[in-house]
């Protein structure tokens, strides 16, 4: 016993030192100390967690950053103290390094929100006891790290026997999501209903899309993405939940979206800058959590209507006098979601930049599986593919039917993105895998790039 | 010139790009002015199979694989109807699995396949994954075959059958990852575990199932030569990077050569 509390005090220590050391070596620490104090004492996050409450837990495979973002947003704008790995660590390191800085001890500590990867929920919730565990979706990510989603939905069961105690958010639209819930706990549910982009019919690569329990193919009568969207399965009649939480009369605005967001006795219409209709979800997530945590809804309607992420998803900047915007895109929906967003009517300039290392994913097959829709009809003046895998993207934009003229392969970063600059039109997308996304802000910063804090996506203007 | 092919299970076997290679086949035919028309059959479709060139049979995961096996049996007198008849199959990961004799599971199950290649598969305990590339003694274009692999299942090609490899491993696991093959052909059924998709990055093998698919119809088609630079890099490039120097002579000699070709 006191030999774990001296180990535990020990790690806390390095932790907190290499938090230091960082800062000092004016680095950003979002896992090294959390790894560091790990390392010392495994049992760590159960004893960092114990001065928190409540403490809520967001995983799913996307939009878990913007999601925990906001909720944090929230519960700060209600007056709460609030712990949370802001930064997308979401690896056990990285929420050792968020609890790390937060956790002061015993007593009625700040509430945590804590964004889990998919894969290290069973790590970090047999550990931390948590009081709420919001599910986002399921879409396919890295099939290489996590193989399928079937096994995936099954771990996360597993994870979530660890904390029976826990109330379950879940996207009701995810049918793999939604089949997590039903083991008695309390579950309850969020879901965006029909928008004006559903379609009836799956525009990106479908899967988990069959019933839980019977296997056969789920009936759809919309989709909003993935396979996202309102099911009912026509051998048993399972269906998607009804939503206690819902997104009601979604419209996209110039400058991102708006939507009545119904609750039991009420409901509010949200603004939000954020574009494209996966916020929308993230924005549902986000609201639901306060909601259940006692935000009250003119609090989420203030704090919705100019809520931005920092870093990460969408980043705009301006170069050269030209407006430019980087996006993460790490997977085909994650991807076909971002070009919807980013490709407008104007020329641009197109750096789209592939890798291959874990944190990107090995297989490189799901380039294939992106809907390129939105940038085959976009006026692009050129397309640069850069990265690891640069004459991978390129013969999968050959086949795609992108003009073998508009298409240069400069596999090194800092190359495509000066050529990319020389382009004469006046707007960059720039499309990066994971490992290349810190590569590309500093090489941008370095030719000169202002990051534009209101990033105004350019799809209504006229051409 | 019309080339047919049917796209079996779209919605449940999609996993690792595989539309990426009936996206191939079709530029490459129509390239060549050759039309082109892919019908999907599914779950309860029937499937004539007088129709069709080539079928193109891809990977799922697990529960939705297990579902279009269970249909697919069905269409099983189809499908070897049409074999018989000269038509050409493609199958990719679970779909190579499926068209061969039995699965055997981990508890010692077997599922029966369809027997349209002389292979059978056992469980394994861990997956084989990873880049990989072979030499395919089938194709005249001796650069190797590039791709990524991900299967639990071990693979063997029956000793007395009339199975050949596709191909032979230069790196990755292939078949079983233990007697250095990978793939079977068959008459002009061909099973493989490569994805990434397969036929993107190895215009000889695109262009070889291509042939195989047109003979049914039209005998003693050429397919004239394509500009394939950006595909023989991308090739040249996985090479040099994963396989330490292996292939790099062929595929140097290999460039001149398309280049020649295109010029
Ligand atoms: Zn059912």
């Amino acid at each position: 016993m006191m030999f774990k509390l001296i180990l535990c005090s020990l790690a806390v220590f390095l932790g907190r030192l290499a938090a230091l050391l960082c800062r000092l070596a004016g680095r950003e620490a979002t896992s090294l100390p959390g790894y560091i104090a790990l390392k010392v004492y495994p049992g760590l996050l159960g004893q960092l967690a114990r001065g928190l409450s409540p403490v809520i837990i967001v995983t799913g495979t996307n939009g878990k950053t913007t999601t925990s973002n906001l909720l944090a947003r929230l519960l700060a704008a209600q007056g709460r103290q609030v712990v949370s790995n802001g930064e997308g660590a979401n690896m056990p390191a990285g929420v050792a390094t968020a609890l790390l800085k937060g956790a002061r001890g015993k007593g009625h500590g700040p509430a945590a929100v804590l964004e889990v990867d998919e894969g290290s929920l069973g790590i970090v919730l047999r550990q931390v006891s948590a009081h709420l565990v919001v599910v986002t979706n399921l879409l396919r990510d890295q099939l290489d790290r996590y193989h399928e989603l079937d096994q995936l939905a099954s771990s996360i069961k597993g994870a979530l026997a660890q904390v029976p105690e826990a109330r379950l958010l879940l996207n009701a639209d995810d049918p793999l999501v939604a089949s997590l819930g039903g083991d008695g706990r309390e579950v309850i549910y969020y879901s965006l209903e029909r928008t004006p982009l559903s379609r009836t019919r799956p525009a990106d690569v479908l899967e988990g899309h069959l019933c839980p329990s019977c296997r056969v193919p789920l009936a759809y009568t919309y989709y909003h993405y993935g396979h996202l969207g309102s099911y009912r399965c026509p051998h048993c009649g399972w269906a998607r939940p009804e939503g206690a939480f819902r997104g009601e009369d979604f419209h996209r605005e110039e400058d991102g979206f708006s939507l009545d967001f119904v609750f039991n006795d009420g409901r509010i219409r949200l603004t939000s800058p954020l574009p494209g209709v996966y916020n929308a979800y993230n924005v549902l997530a986000a609201g639901s959590a306060g909601m259940l945590l006692g935000v009250e809804p003119s609090v989420i309607r203030e704090v919705v209507k100019d809520f931005r992420p920092g870093r990460g998803r969408v980043e705009g900047f301006r170069l050269a006098g030209k407006e430019g915007v980087l996006v993460l895109v790490k997977n085909p929906v994650g991807m076909a979601e971002a070009l919807r967003t980013v490709a407008g009517n104007r020329p641009a300039a197109y750096v789209v930049a592939i890798n291959d290392l874990a944190a990107d994913g090995r297989d490189v097959s799901w380039l294939w599986d992106v809907d390129l829709e939105p940038l085959l009809k976009s006026p692009y003046a050129r397309i640069i593919c850069s990265g690891l895998r640069a004459w991978d993207m390129a013969v999968c934009l050959k086949y795609s039917g992108v003009s073998l003229e508009a298409l240069r392969v400069i596999p090194d970063l800092e190359a495509a993105l000066r050529e990319a600059v020389e382009e004469p039109v006046d707007y960059l997308i720039i499309l990066s895998t994971y490992t290349n996304l810190a590569l590309c802000r500093r090489l941008l910063k370095g030719m000169g790039a202002q990051s534009e804090a209101a990033y105004m996506p350019p799809v209504s203007r006229p051409a | 010139m019309k080339l047919h092919i049917c796209h079996l299970y779209p919605d449940l076997l999609n996993l690792y790009g595989d539309r990426g290679n009936l996206l191939v086949l079709y530029r490459r035919a129509r390239w060549r002015g050759i039309a082109v028309e892919i019908t999907g059959v599914s779950l309860g479709d029937p499937l004539d199979p007088k129709l069709y060139d080539l079928f193109f049979l891809g990977g799922g995961p697990d529960q939705e694989q297990g579902v279009a096996a269970g249909d697919l049996l069905t269409k099983g007198p189809w499908l070897r109807e049409a074999v018989e008849e000269g038509a050409a199959v493609l199958a990719i990961c679970g779909g190579y699995q499926l068209v061969g004799r039995y699965y055997r599971t981990a508890g010692g199950d077997i599922l029966p396949g369809l027997g349209l290649l002389p292979v059978y598969t056992e469980a394994g305990n861990s997956r084989l994954k990873g880049n990989i590339a072979v030499r395919s003694p089938c194709l005249d274009d001796p650069r190797p075959v590039v791709g990524f692999e991900n299967h639990g299942g071990r693979t063997f090609i029956e000793a007395e059958g009339s199975g050949e490899p596709l191909g032979y491993v230069v790196f990755g696991f292939g078949n079983n990852g233990s007697d250095g093959t990978e793939g079977c052909i068959c008459g002009k059924v061909i099973g493989t575990y490569l994805h990434g998709p397969l036929l993107a990055k190895n215009p000889h093998l695109a262009d070889y199932v291509l042939s195989l698919a047109l003979k049914r119809r039209y005998r003693g088609v050429v397919l004239p030569p394509l500009e394939d630079e950006l595909e023989w890099k991308a090739n040249e490039a996985f090479l040099r990077r994963f396989g330490r120097g292996v292939g790099e002579r062929e595929n140097k000699k290999g460039v001149t050569l398309a280049r020649s070709a295109a010029g």
